[in-house]
């Protein structure tokens, strides 16, 4: 079978799991729109691309490390990991069918809270949409490698749920950072887009995803 | 039900040679967290075997039979399963049924079997599912989710998935546990017609009596190491009680 079609079976397993009432996608999204209330009633109405920006990544990062958890715990739940590693795919494919299946809920959850954000809370994205969405994709690509290779890592360690946000949040610091910067030099100053930056989370996505791909194994060898 | 027509002669495990040959051991040892679990197991079980590991719980058999189908890897020792160690195309062949019976809880049976099915790139693979599901007395629960199955019922279904690709190497790790006294009866009838078909099979378990009965040959392992290597039919239900120390 063709690589890409064990990646899309696995991932769409996942998905359906997700869908029979596994409820995280709802979860999430509550979540994502709390974080929203909050942080956009504490900062005020000071309508910027950068608080819309900070406040978007919030709601991403700690849904993400949500999804991360659920979408990995199904695989310790009767030890259906080890049915997984016993199939004769290249166990890389593994790692990238549940890094689509959370990138699947990582976009569900942007879908959801970025039109509620422009909507309730004044985001306003209009000056460069385009750019917003693929700085955020690319941005969010990386953060589901680096969410998905750990929580395998955390899952297989028998350690608790805290511990993934506590090393994927830090991980994920240069796609943050880079991506706000990137992000409120075109909404709030009307630069063109900053393309060196757009190439370093590009980067990071790269260096993220080929490493994880190749160290999975490792990491789930019970 | 009888073993008799491929009783082998000679001493058991003296039939090497790659060719031929679907598990050979060599010396191998297996620490977890420092503890030895296996020590120096050699074992050379030949294709078309019907083997059953026994010894008391902690002996090592759940683990002798992860090392054979390469999902954990000894610490010391050489393990060759058709003649290689590791990777796609030897998982290709085995087929395993766990402690855990690896099933998604949300999915319902003829799911968990075809994704397995599809995995393995079995061709008609949902139908392929649904007949296994219905050799073994399943096929009514075909489309109810695992969540809602008793241990029993997921333990077939888990029997099922392994055996979807038709393996050349079977591993059912007490696939009897928690069965009702037909579907035991079942789940022999299919692991026999397994082996008839030229699948080797390795069980561990408990039951003397069904082990003499079901298997040529019976391993021993005690903590961790070889003690016996004999066929069944040198074996007694008494012998071999004695042999695990009244503890089976
Ligand atoms: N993953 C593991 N972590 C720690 N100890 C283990 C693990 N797997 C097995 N053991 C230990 O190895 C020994 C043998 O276990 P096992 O192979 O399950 O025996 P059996 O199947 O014969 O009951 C036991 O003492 C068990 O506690
Ligand atoms: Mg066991």
């Amino acid at each position: 079978m063709s690589a890409v079609r064990v990646v899309m079976l696995l991932a769409g397993k996942d998905l359906r799991i997700e869908a029979r009432g596994r409820q995280t996608l709802g979860l999430v999204v509550v979540l994502g729109i709390l974080i929203e209330v909050v942080l956009a009633l504490g900062l005020g109405q000071a309508s910027s691309g950068l608080r819309a920006t900070a406040i978007l990544w919030v709601t991403y990062l700690f849904g993400g490390v949500l999804c991360f958890e659920k979408t990995m715990a199904v695989e310790r739940q009767h030890g259906a990991m080890a049915g997984l590693l016993l199939a004769p795919v290249d166990r890389g494919l593994i790692y990238l069918g549940k890094l689509c299946a959370n990138l699947a809920l990582l976009g569900a959850l942007a879908a959801v809270v970025t039109p509620v954000g422009i909507v309730f809370f004044g985001f306003d994205l209009s000056a460069a949409p385009g750019a917003f969405a693929a700085v955020i994709g690319l941005s969010l690509v990386g953060y589901a490698a680096v969410g998905t290779l750990f929580s395998a890592v955390t899952s297989a360690s028998r350690l608790q749920g805290g511990l993934l946000a506590m090393v994927v949040f830090p991980l994920s610091l240069p796609l943050v950072i880079t991506s706000t910067q990137v992000l409120a030099g075109v909404m709030d100053r009307g630069e063109a887009l900053d393309m060196s930056g757009l190439g370093v989370i590009a980067v990071f996505d790269v260096i993220f995803l080929t490493a994880s791909w190749s160290v999975f194994e490792l990491v789930v060898e019970p | 039900m009888t073993t008799s027509a491929s009783i082998r002669l000679g001493r058991p495990g003296a039939r090497a040679g790659s060719a031929s040959t679907a598990v050979s051991l060599r010396g191998v040892s297996k620490s977890i967290d420092g503890r030895a679990v296996l020590s120096e197991v050699s074992v050379e079980l030949p294709r078309g075997s019907f083997v059953s590991v026994m010894g008391a719980n902690g002996a090592g058999k759940s683990t002798l039979l992860r090392v054979m189908s390469t999902l954990t890897g000894a610490t010391e020792g050489e393990v060759r399963i058709f003649g290689e160690s590791r990777g796609a195309a030897v998982r290709a062949k085995i087929g395993m049924v766990a402690h855990e019976t690896m099933l998604y809880d949300e999915l319902t049976a003829l799911e968990n079997v075809t994704l397995f099915a599809r995995l393995h790139g079995v061709p008609g693979a949902a139908s392929r599912a649904r007949l296994m599901l219905e050799q073994l007395g399943v096929g009514a629960v075909a489309h109810a989710a695992v969540r809602s199955m008793s241990r029993g019922v997921a333990q077939r279904v888990a029997l099922a998935r392994a055996l979807v690709h038709g393996p050349e190497l079977l591993l059912a790790d007490e696939v009897f546990a928690g069965l009702d006294v037909g579907s035991r009866e079942l789940v022999e009838g299919v692991l026999t017609e397994a082996w008839g078909k030229g699948c080797t099979i390795v069980t561990c378990g408990h039951d003397v009596e069904q082990s003499l009965r079901l298997s040529e040959r019976v391993l021993v392992l005690e903590r961790g190491r070889l003690v016996m290597d004999e066929w069944a039919h040198r074996l007694t239900a008494g012998s071999l009680r004695e042999r695990l120390g009244g503890r089976a």
